[in-house]
């Protein structure tokens, strides 16, 4: 197959970079260009490990082809700290509420959880289980997870 | 925000002595040290590691459960450019067989297939996809055997041996009392049968294993993986070298659950045969579906249960029997010295956590041709709660009593005796779990409310109870845990041990321990990750053994470290060392607190000095024991204990199960870091609601049919309740600062408790797992149709 040159926005910087066509998203990431935070759990669009931002929604990455990004913005979980180097609010209160175990699904769900507080920085706890529940997580029963969004809304408000 | 947890509270009794003693970094809910990297994506696991160079390793597996090979044609495999090598059994170059137990798992098949998962070839190639054309390239043929897939049909004489020497691995009694004299003296006799099916772990990270030979002829093994050790001594006789050529490193792991134990030993024997052969690195990563094929299961259960009571609901006799099926593969089933088997901790555990002066167990364990049962979270615990717990309930149904109370004159309490007649003489806080559990969820005034929602609804409301006690080590034959530690002239500090982090936290809590125990602070602990040829044999990281074990050992170290500090200081000060105290990066005299040094200052004299900044522990429990023919002894050296309320509302019409509230209740008998514990119980509890509700790896003869997790479910978001932790501290008096293990308590009761709240919800038992809403339906038809309004 034809190799394809691909361009687009990641984590705020342009790339351009050929690719064979069938190539997916998860796999562009991690093989070529080494952001590992990704995370492969089934190759399925099941578990939610491999989510990403794509034009701010989130999306499995590992059963979109890449082509599809062509000219868009993806942002993956290492584009999430401010450019001063600090942590994102939901990054840190995941830290602080002990939402992370194994740490395998922490990418996607703080993906998610991002994409959630960009639409509502303040959404009750249904809100957050509905936005959460295609990502799987087997250690911590959610609890945790759950509270650092809810933590994380209120870090963003008291910081205006 | 309301944080709904309880906190830690202080049982009635027992209080806790060592616990208390002014603890700076024990005890503290420290952020663990993995976070930062795990919320920035920066965590390295298996799979992220750059593998240019590395060859890619598959696995040809068996199309049949049961078969003979009656040849393999690899040629056109062979010949296909980018292919390394083929091997088939005859290529590997030790023992063809490894186990975590019992070596009975063939490398490469030879002559006969056992399960779908077992391999009769191996490919090595230069990318996936040439790995995965060279297998469609291989020709095998089979010659189709008869196939076992019941442990009770595996006894038959006829049946179709798995094994040459036959299907029943092993044969097991527990003998306590006079069963029949039991059964005489009872007012009421019950008999009921409990079925669990096959689960699968649903670790979030695939298995992966990086095998690379070093210049010196030793072969490196890399990966997620809970035995290092364990691994080690497979790899060794694998490729018949001596246990010291071989050098086995952990890689962080995406969740382990019990099931990388096994699942390491696998493929990392595999990856090395290849890598022995190629001479050059090889990778394995399986697949989703190749993990739910290949690697090991919860093992599936049958268990009869007759139990003998006094109307007033005092227990008299247990009789029971297992039918434990532990698939194609001995995996960690059988006791077979040094290591304790799952299938004799389920005939340990299945009468309860309750005095019962006569008790039976006969648990028979058995070879079949299906995937084969391994740890998983409880290691046979989980099983016979299931069992045990509903039988609680429905004997306490038919005494018209209630469930609390029937538990609460029957368990466990400080110098009660186990049906194996062990005494439990220290850390019991079964009780007082009961206790705080039901005045948090407010047992009393909700049991008996078992309502539809309102007049309209469909759905109706209902109350359960379990109750649970899980094993701190290996016990039964033998255990002991190594740590090794030193501290450099600045005050900084090396830890080294074997216990792997799976998710749980013991990078964190090992770090504390050794803060604590040396008077320093956590970040000036670096612990070296488990790696053989740098720590020293530390076991596996299994059986909630690591904060215990590796907690002593650490304190064990420590105190050859501080015993030159304290020396060293009393001499700098001119104190005697009885004096002395060592805490938070000083030393200081505890009758006059102005004379004190820094703890790095009285390192680096040590140091200029020649006095010894190392330390060696090494913890061994006090001796287990269990008689072969009798089952009587003491097995395990102390016990964590549990009780969960939860409240469900039952869909009557559809079957359908929503578990809305939740309470469990712990005697850990110390927190080091009751923020991670506390991870470990609401992350506990959504395993056993798996079990309880939505889990079962479904067989069609042989094969397993929901291999990815589109069709295996397990519990999201949206199916679990807002889990309140209660934490209690017994101190185990022979834990650091009084600690036991937590890890595999919190699923165990959580299943019982969820199934018992549904037969109040809705009158149907549930007794073969899962309770989905066609079981549910069903139960609900069985009892008669759904409750009166």
């Amino acid at each position: 197959m034809n190799a394809l040159t691909l361009s687009f926005t990641l984590n705020g910087n342009e790339v351009s970079i050929e690719i064979s066509p069938n190539t997916l998203l998860v796999d562009l990431l991690r093989d070529n260009l080494r952001l590992t935070g990704t995370k492969v759990g089934c190759r399925d669009g099941e578990c939610g490990a491999c989510t990403v931002l794509l034009d701010g929604t989130p999306v499995n990455s590992c059963i979109l082809p890449a082509a599809k990004v062509q000219g868009r913005s993806v942002t993956t979980i290492e584009g999430l700290a401010h450019e001063n180097g600090q942590l994102s609010e939901i990054q840190e209160a995941f830290m602080h509420e002990g939402a992370a175990q194994c740490g395998f699904c922490t990418p996607g769900m703080i993906m998610n959880s991002t994409a959630l507080l960009e639409k509502n920085p303040q959404p009750d706890d249904q809100e957050i289980r509905e936005s959460l529940s295609g990502t799987l997580c087997r250690c911590t029963g959610y609890r945790k997870i759950v509270q650092a969004v809810v933590t994380a809304g209120e870090m963003k408000k008291s910081q205006g | 925000m309301q944080d709904k947890t309880e906190g830690k509270q202080k049982p009635k009794d027992q209080q806790s002595g060592a616990s208390e003693k002014n603890l700076v970094v024990a005890g503290q809910s420290v952020t663990r040290t993995d976070d930062p990297a795990k919320v920035t994506g920066g965590l390295m696991y298996g799979a992220d590691y750059a593998h240019e160079g590395f060859l890619h390793g598959k696995i040809l597996r068996s199309p049949h459960p049961h078969a003979l090979i009656k040849s393999i044609d690899t040629k056109k495999a062979e010949a296909l450019k980018g292919v390394a090598a083929v091997l088939t059994g005859k290529d590997v170059p030790g023992r063809n067989g490894f186990g975590a137990i019992l070596p009975d798992q063939p490398v490469i098949c030879e002559d006969k297939v056992r399960y779908v998962g077992d391999g009769v070839a191996l490919v090595a190639a230069d990318t996936e996809e040439i790995a995965h054309e060279a297998l469609s390239l291989i020709r095998v043929e089979y010659e189709v055997l008869p196939a076992v897939f019941d442990p009770r049909d595996a006894l038959k004489p006829d049946a179709p041996k798995v094994h040459e020497a036959g299907n029943l691995l092993s044969d097991n009694k527990l003998r306590k009392g006079d069963v029949e004299k039991g059964f005489l003296e009872a007012d009421i006799i019950m008999e009921r049968t409990y079925q669990v099916p096959f689960l699968e772990h649903a670790y979030l990270e695939p298995d992966v294993t990086l095998a690379v030979p070093q210049p010196d002829g030793t072969m490196l093994v890399e990966g997620p993986m809970q035995a290092p050790f364990t691994v080690r001594r497979n790899l060794a006789a694998v490729l018949g070298v001596p246990v010291n050529r071989v050098r086995a490193r952990q890689i962080h792991m995406g969740g382990g659950f019990g099931g990388k134990e096994d699942s390491p030993i696998d493929i990392g024997c595999r990856a090395a045969v290849l890598a022995f052969h190629t001479g050059r690195p090889v990778r394995i990563a399986l697949e989703r579906e190749e993990v739910t094929l290949q690697t090991c299961k919860r093992h599936p259960m049958i268990m009869e249960i007759k139990i003998g009571a006094r109307k007033d609901g005092k227990l008299l006799a247990f009789e029971g029997v297992i039918y434990d099926e532990q698939g194609a593969y001995a995996g960690l089933g059988p006791i077979i010295p040094p290591a304790g088997g799952s299938h004799i901790h389920s005939m340990v555990m299945m009468p309860g956590p309750y005095e019962i002066p006569h008790a039976k167990v006969d648990a028979y364990l058995c070879y079949t041709n299906h995937p084969y049962g391994g740890a998983m979270r409880g290691f046979g615990a989980p099983q016979v709660h299931i069992a045990h717990e509903q039988m609680m309930d429905e004997l306490a149904a038919e005494l018209e009593l209630d469930p609390l109370h029937i538990r609460r004159i029957n368990a466990f309490r400080l110098g009660s005796a186990t049906a194996t007649g062990q005494v439990l003489d220290q850390s019991v806080g079964l009780l007082d779990t009961l206790d705080a559990c039901a005045e948090s969820f407010g047992w009393e005034e909700r049991f008996g409310q078992n309502e539809y929602v309102d007049a309209e609804s469909c759905k109706r409301r209902g109350i359960g109870v379990g109750m649970g006690w899980y094993r701190t080590s290996i016990g039964t034959a033998g255990d002991g845990c190594g740590a090794n530690i030193s501290v450099h002239e600045d005050g900084s500090v090396l830890l080294y041990s074997g216990i792997t982090e799976m998710g749980q936290g013991a990078f964190t809590v090992l770090p504390q321990i050794c803060a604590e125990a040396l008077g320093v602070a956590m970040e000036d602990v670096r612990l070296v990750k488990p790696d053989t040829d740098q720590v020293p044999e530390s076991g596996p990281t299994v059986g909630s053994r690591s904060t215990t074990l590796m907690g002593n050992a650490i304190i064990m170290a420590a105190a050859q470290v501080k015993s030159s500090i304290l020396e060293m200081a009393s001499e700098m000060l001119r104190v005697p060392a009885e004096r002395l105290e060592a805490k938070d990066r000083l030393v200081y005299d505890r009758d006059d607190t102005r004379k004190s040094l820094a703890f790095k200052e009285v390192a680096a004299r040590c140091m200029a000095t020649g006095k010894r900044l190392i330390g060696q522990g090494w913890w061994t429990p006090p001796a287990a024991s269990l008689d072969p023919e009798t089952g009587q002894g003491n097995p395990y050296f102390v016990y964590t204990y549990s009780t969960h309320m939860a409240e469900v509302l039952v869909d009557v019409e559809t079957g359908e199960v929503e578990v809305t509230d939740y309470v469990a209740a712990f005697d850990v008998g110390k927190a080091i870091n009751p923020k991670a514990l506390e991870g470990q119980i609401e992350g506990g509890v959504a395993m056993g609601l798996g079990y309880a509700l939505m889990e079962e790896v479904a067989m069609v003869e042989g094969i397993p049919q929901n291999i990815n997790l589109q069709d295996y479910l397990i519990p999201t978001t949206l199916d679990m309740p807002d889990v309140k932790p209660i934490v209690l501290e017994v101190e185990n008096k022979l834990g650091p600062y009084g600690a036991k293990g937590i890890g595999e308590m919190p699923n165990i009761p959580a299943t019982p408790a969820i199934l018992n709240a549904i037969t109040d919800a809705c009158g149907g038992r549930v007794r073969s797992l899962p309770a989905d809403p066609e079981h549910v339906f069903m139960a609900i038809r069985e009892a008669g149709g759904p409750p009166e309004r």
